[in-house]
């Protein structure tokens, strides 16, 4: 049996209490001929019951994870999951997204590897990208960057540990190259 | 005597991989006792190169992540802007867009029929279904001027029309294409060599495909009714009501192994000749772009505000893109990409476990996988261990030209 968006927030709600900060029903219409309504439920929570939270979801059934990302924001890093619930029904899918920010003096997070396996690829990713560490993953290997990468450089972060020198010597012209060394152009 | 086990690794180039992946496996004997995977060479930071673009650039840098699904991640990159941008495609250009998708999933699963008849051995099949793919191949080339990258969608609608000499092919092309799948569920459903070749390979049940976040036909296989175009349904598939294709509706049980996912694909494309079908008869009338000046848009794109996530069920499974603009620029402030072999290669690990070094390909082909989807950095170092970028290595291609130029004498 499927819950509508509100069942399941008020679902969610019951289990975190106050820690939802800030919430949103997003409505879509969709379809021409037989035009329908979904909505997909976007909340703020705090980052201590981050692991409530995806326990909660779990609770009501297992899930299916659309994605993991995160964006650099100056002081903190804004994390962002989707999750996907009810996903074997027609038009019953509720679409649940979860924020939160994480300050850059401490970016630890539970894994959620243990109640999902297929979650190991996303948390590597963030790992790499942009240095947040989860806290019981396995498998803590480079996924997509090279394993001699250098340590404490992620390419999504846009502070001092960005890659932003290394972006500007890609673009390097052979001609700027050639006149630091002091070659002759041409 | 004490057990021996050898490490085998198999790419990241390799004639069994059309695209770069490492897979490390540790062999005792014929079976595989320990695999890793490892991804990241074909690295482009696309997503990088899209938030510094403007939207409409970044739409047609989406469609570069893939060839194959070239549709599937512009069709989630519309739909994600359209939410966070507020604006709506009118019904003709909605019932186009879902017309092309299904061409392109038509294409890409006689590809993969394709590739799982090399990856077995049966050559003279990958060539007959290959032929078979030329037809839609030429339709989508008609309705967009190309067979590959066809720039067709917009945010807020389409760019070409559909006129009335494309639907008379297009429906030449349903009555070929439900010949040619009978065809097909003989050549490969029937045939007692292929089917002791994949029956119980690459086997995952439904609920590790569950813990593994699997998708596609993958996912479907094992049984997981789970598609985009049924769960979250949007433009015509919404009128529609697309079931998921699943092997208990076919033949009774899943099985979720290469064979299973083999049935779903052709059935599939089964459905997509309904679709289409449905679509050409019921095409609305009236404009195809919300916003026809693309000045305009960029304009709005430029004043909007708002974040939202476009899902698309790919030929291969769900292609995800989330976005949030910041009402600044016009282009996306984030952009995320998730392509279904992000996901399916989650299985590699679990189904070569156990399983023999001759079943690699067809494991490996089984989800259909597409490393420019999955990789979007390389680094390259010279014996020294100074790294070597661009300029260095187009140095040095070019002075290898030179050379060769002297060596066969036709400098000028």
């Amino acid at each position: 049996m499927t819950l509508t968006a509100e069942n399941v927030f008020d679902k969610l709600k019951e289990e975190l209490g106050d820690a939802i900060l800030n919430y949103e029903f997003k409505e879509y219409k969709m379809g021409v001929k037989k035009p329908r309504t979904y909505k997909e439920i976007w909340m703020e929570i705090d980052k201590n019951a981050f692991r409530r939270a995806i326990e909660a979801i779990f609770k009501i059934e297992y899930p299916h994870l659309h994605f993991i990302t995160g964006e650099d924001i100056g002081e903190s890093i804004r994390m962002i999951y989707s999750f996907g619930l009810f996903h074997e029904h027609p038009w019953g899918e509720v679409s649940i997204v979860i924020k939160f920010d994480l300050p850059k003096n401490k970016l630890v997070l539970p894994t959620i590897t243990d109640l999902m396996m297929g979650a190991e690829t996303n948390e590597r990713e963030i790992r790499e990208m942009l240095g947040v560490e989860f806290d019981g993953l396995k498998n803590k290997r480079h996924l997509f960057l090279p394993d001699d990468w250098p340590e404490g450089k992620y390419p999504w972060r846009r502070d001092e540990y960005g890659v932003d020198d290394m972006i500007k010597h890609t673009h390097k012209s052979v001609k700027d190259i050639r006149e630091e060394r002091g070659e002759q152009n041409g | 005597m004490a057990k021996t086990t050898y490490y085998v690794p198999i790419g990241p180039i390799h004639p069994a991989l059309k695209e770069p992946i490492r897979v490390e496996a540790e062999v005792e004997g014929e079976k595989i006792v320990k695999v890793d995977v490892k991804r990241g060479f074909a690295h482009r930071g696309i997503e990088y190169m899209g938030m510094k673009r403007n939207a409409i650039q970044t739409l047609y840098l989406s469609e570069r992540i893939c060839g194959i699904c070239s549709i599937s991640h512009p069709y989630a990159f519309v739909i994600g802007s359209e939410k966070a941008l507020g604006i709506e495609a009118p019904p003709r250009a909605q019932y186009i867009r879902t017309i092309i998708a299904e061409l392109e999933r038509i294409h890409s699963h006689i590809l993969w029929l394709g590739v799982i008849a090399h990856e077995i051995g049966f050559d003279s099949l990958l060539f007959w279904t290959w032929k078979g793919r030329e037809k839609v191949l030429d339709i989508l080339e008609a309705i967009t001027g190309n067979r590959i990258n066809y720039s067709m969608y917009m945010i807020g609608g389409v760019r070409r029309d559909l006129k009335e000499s494309h639907i008379r092919v297009l429906k030449d092309m349903i009555t070929y294409y439900w010949e040619f799948t009978e065809h097909m569920k003989e050549v490969f459903l029937s045939d007692p060599v292929y089917k002791a070749r994949t029956r119980g390979v690459a086997q995952v049940s439904k609920d590790v495909a569950l813990k593994l976040n699997l998708v596609g036909p993958t996912a479907r296989a094992a049984g997981l009714r789970m598609d985009i175009r049924q769960d979250i349904p949007y433009d015509a598939y919404a009128d529609i009501d697309v079931k998921a294709v699943v092997p208990q509706d076919i033949v009774g049980e899943a099985r979720g192994d290469a064979y299973d996912v083999t049935m779903v694909r052709i059935y599939e494309i089964e459905q997509s000749l309904d679709i289409i079908e449905y679509c050409i008869d019921n095409l609305p009338e009236g404009k195809i772009l919300a916003i026809p000046n693309y000045i305009a848009l960029l304009n709005k794109i430029k004043k909007t505000e708002g974040e939202g996530i476009g899902a698309h069920e790919a030929p291969r499974g769900e292609v995800v893109h989330y976005f949030r603009y910041d009402g600044t620029r016009d282009g996306p402030a984030v952009w995320k990409v998730i392509a279904p072999s992000y996901n399916n290669i989650n299985s590699w690990g679990y189904c070569l476990l156990g399983a023999e070094v001759a079943d690699i390909p067809v494991v490996v082909a089984y989800i259909d996988p597409c490393m420019c989807c999955n990789d979007r950095v390389a680094v390259v170092k010279d014996s020294t261990g100074k790294i070597l970028d661009y300029s260095i290595l187009h140095r040095k291609a070019v002075e290898k030209t030179r050379a060769l130029e002297k060596e066969l004498g036709v400098m000028k």
